[in-house]
């Protein structure tokens, strides 16, 4: 039986009840001897068992089986859980994700879990678990009729081996709740002449929308009747009317791919209609704007993903590297909900790991510095997401001992960053500094961090991503980092600036205002020309020069003011163009490109044009 | 000097160094720049356009004409005939678009001359060739008598076209 085309749906489920596996044995080790999140740790690890079982992958069914029966004791509730136990149980996570991982990419000879098996089982005590995992038999039991919720399943005609299909479809029930009288029996269901029609009695507190989802996600299903049952009222009927599905994330990205694309001949066709002055034309194109509006405004919306998606596996990571430090934190995610479209959301787990591991490494003191400093014992880190403006800002903050400013001088100096006369460490130098590869405040280099890879990360990152970085920190209260990211990557707007013949995209991300060059208030600035704008030095940069254009600039010329963190850069340039919506679209830029491009876009007219990377200038 | 180990060598040995090339199976695309008679495999031609303007890329090498819009893709344009380093190119009648190394390369041709079955292809060594790179040439052949030489892209587009991450 052919199951790989369930492969990713496979490893996505398996990676959400991961999720859960770690987050509730976060929150048993906080109180051991509550048996509360028991439930829910031991669903989850029979839901892997159960689908890792019709996928094939015994090795993973048998891990999640023997932890399985370790968690059944506690189920039974006799005493709390000890400290080597909950760290069993934590390896049993991890060992589970690269398994998964393995067993998918047909690599599972390659994960031993030799000695975990051992443990589990000896933890397990002299009820060993048995050699080879079984999925979880459905009971067939005819059912008392009235008990739970009738349904019926109608597999796709052309789905092959129907009995499997109709086999994963009674264990994605069985995980939700008690199956029952299942039509027709087990031997009809594996016979080779099982047409795809089955129904079963399922007693459960899901709503009719998850036991749909959940029955689709097996894939093949044709049809599915739900009956209401006594219980199930009018509303959620209704509910059960918002259809959720799981969309390849490649479907997503090439709808939004013609979506730009349509986006670009809407503004083609903007430019032709206004060329022609044809009131009529104008008007279709107005309505076809209008719609395209719309489109593109679902699909982005359609991409969106909560921060959860990635925040929830941080607890863990926090937890982990604060025990293999000896330091104690208390780890606050705030913001969950927040979403951010799934490109940049990719993006942005390994910056924040780099930053989570310099707040507990380096930010968080040991228990009893804290205490000499009268502080709690307990550090506090926060990662939170917000909304703001158009915008969503991610913060990483710890009530630490903050950056130490006199080696970051001392590092400045010795790298020519600043001069040796400079003795003021403002928190855009920190930045440069930190930012630049292989500086590292750690003394030694730990496991955790402090090979000076780190920050750099994060600046690149955020640059590539169309964000910023900005850094505070003060000495014994803490560090804060803040990143402010475009909610989505693919459709930005920008400003559209002349030098000579040419034409440049400027995203509007990092612009924070347009004044026109008026020569009377330009200075030099050691180097470089600057701008007296509001009794504020605003160093200038030439982009004629930058670009190598030649011929006079015009008289009258725009500044337009860039605004990264706390530094502030203006870029002169010929005339400026309007404000549009581009497309960005990533190009390979042939050897010797200037570093100042952070991708390319197609015009109304069609013609192509560079996006200016802000970051390139400040 | 690859193309004077290749034309000293037996004629099967030239025969044998195509063969290992899946590219090679099937046909030949020719056409001119300049005076020069060029070939590429056909499974590395998309396909050919009309001639278009390309948006400079600031800081990019001389042969590198810029980026052009082919139906919303962005696809670098390489003036073929500054990269055989014959001057900058006259007529420019014809786009070819290569598939090369993952990405798509338009290279500027004066025009395009045939589609040549393989098989109806001599490859005849000969003692050198006027003006031209041997680095950059993969083999050198005859079709209905007339020569050409088959671009080694690798060698042309890799020196101009970083294979790092996209912008």
């Amino acid at each position: 039986m052919d199951l790989s085309q369930y492969a990713e749906l496979f490893r996505t489920e398996t990676r959400d009840h991961l999720l859960t596996f770690n987050r509730l044995l976060l929150e048993w080790e906080q109180h051991p001897d509550q048996p509360e999140p028991v439930a829910g740790i031991f669903r989850a690890v029979h839901t892997i068992k159960g689908m890792a079982a019709t996928m094939g992958y015994a090795r993973v069914a048998d891990l999640a089986h023997r932890a399985e029966t370790l968690l059944d004791r506690f189920r039974q509730g006799h005493r709390a859980v000890t400290d080597e136990e909950l760290e069993l149980l934590f390896r049993t996570a991890d060992a589970l994700e690269a398994l998964v991982e393995a067993s998918v990419g047909g690599r599972d000879a390659a994960v031993d879990v030799e000695l975990l098996l051992g443990a589990l089982d000896d933890a397990a005590g002299a009820h060993a678990a048995e050699p080879t995992a079984r999925p979880r038999r459905i009971s067939f039991v005819a059912a008392p009729v009235g008990v739970g919720r009738r349904i019926e399943v109608i597999l796709r005609t052309d789905s092959p081996l129907k009995g499997a299909r109709a086999a994963l479809v009674l264990q994605r029930m069985a995980a939700l709740g008690t199956v029952l009288a299942v039509e027709p029996a087990p031997a009809a269901i594996e016979s080779d002449a099982f047409d795809g029609r089955f129904a079963f009695r399922l007693d459960a507190t899901a709503d009719a929308a998850t036991i749909e989802r959940e029955i689709r996600s097996a894939g093949d299903v044709d049809r599915i009747g739900i009956d209401a049952g006594d219980a199930v009222a009018e509303g959620d009927r209704d509910a059960g009317r918002t259809r959720h599905l799981r969309v390849d994330l490649r479907r997503l990205d090439t709808l939004m791919n013609v979506v730009g694309e349509l986006v670009t001949a809407r503004g083609r066709l903007e430019h032709l209609a206004a060329a022609r002055g044809d009131a009529a034309l104008a008007e279709d194109v107005a309505t076809l704007s209008a719609l395209t509006q719309r489109i593109q405004t679902e699909i982005l919306q359609a991409r969106m993903t909560p921060v959860w998606q990635v925040f929830d596996r941080f607890p863990r990571l926090v937890r982990d590297l604060s025990r293999q430090l000896n330091k104690q934190v208390a780890f606050k995610v705030e913001g969950k909900e927040i979403e951010l479209d799934r490109a940049v959301l990719d993006e942005i787990g390994d910056p924040l790991v780099h930053l989570l591991r310099n707040a507990v490494d380096h930010g968080i003191e040991p228990p009893e510095e804290r205490a000499a400093a009268g502080k709690p014992a307990a550090g506090q880190i926060v990662l939170a997401a917000l909304r703001d403006r158009g915008a969503v800002t991610i913060v990483v903050s710890d009530d630490g001992r903050g950056l130490d400013r006199a080696k970051i001088l001392a590092e400045a100096k010795a790298r020519g960053v600043v001069d040796g006369s400079t003795d003021e460490v403002t928190d855009d130098l920190v930045l440069r500094v930190l930012g630049r590869s292989g500086f590292s405040t750690a003394g030694q280099v730990s496991q955790v961090s402090g090979r000076g890879v780190g920050v750099d990360v994060v600046l690149t990152r955020m640059r590539e991503l169309g964000g910023s970085v900005e850094i505070k920190s003060t000495p014994g209260v803490g560090t804060t980092f803040t990143l402010r990211l475009p909610p989505t990557l693919a459709i930005v707007p920008a400003l559209l600036a002349r030098v000579g013949h040419e034409r440049y995209a400027l995203p509007l991300t990092h612009v924070a205002e347009t004044v026109e060059l008026d020569a009377g208030r330009v200075t030099r600035l050691e180097t470089r020309d600057a701008l007296l704008l509001r009794d504020e030095l605003l160093p200038l940069v030439h982009l004629r020069d930058v670009l190598q254009i030649e011929g006079e600039p015009p008289r009258r010329r725009p500044v337009v003011v860039l605004q990264l963190g706390d530094r502030r850069t203006g870029l002169v340039i010929d005339r400026m163009e309007g404000q549009r919506e581009i497309v960005v679209k990533s190009f390979r830029p042939p050897r010797g490109t200037l570093p100042i491009f952070s991708g390319a876009t197609v015009l109304g007219d069609g013609d192509p044009v560079l996006i200016l990377d802000a970051g390139g200038f400040a | 000097m690859i193309l004077g180990c290749l034309l000293t060598q037996p004629r099967w040995l030239i025969f044998a160094s195509f063969n290992k090339m899946d590219d090679f199976s099937g046909r030949l695309l020719l056409f001119r720049i300049g005076d020069l008679a060029c070939a590429a495999p056909a499974t590395t031609v998309r396909e050919i356009l009309p001639p278009q303007r390309a948006t400079r890329i600031p800081g990019a090498p001389p042969p590198v004409e810029g980026l052009i819009n082919v139906r919303g893709e962005l696809v670098t344009l390489v003036d073929g005939a500054r990269l055989l380093g014959r001057g900058p190119g006259v007529d420019g009648g014809a786009l070819v678009l290569l598939e090369w190394a993952a990405t798509t390369v338009a290279l500027a041709a004066d025009e395009v001359l045939d589609l040549v079955p393989l098989g109806s292809v001599e490859l005849e060594a000969r003692e050198e060739l006027v003006g031209i790179d041997p680095g950059v040439v993969q083999a050198v052949g005859r079709h209905a008598g007339r020569s050409f030489v088959v671009l080694a892209l690798d060698a042309l587009l890799g020196p101009l076209l970083t294979v790092q991450e996209d912008v």
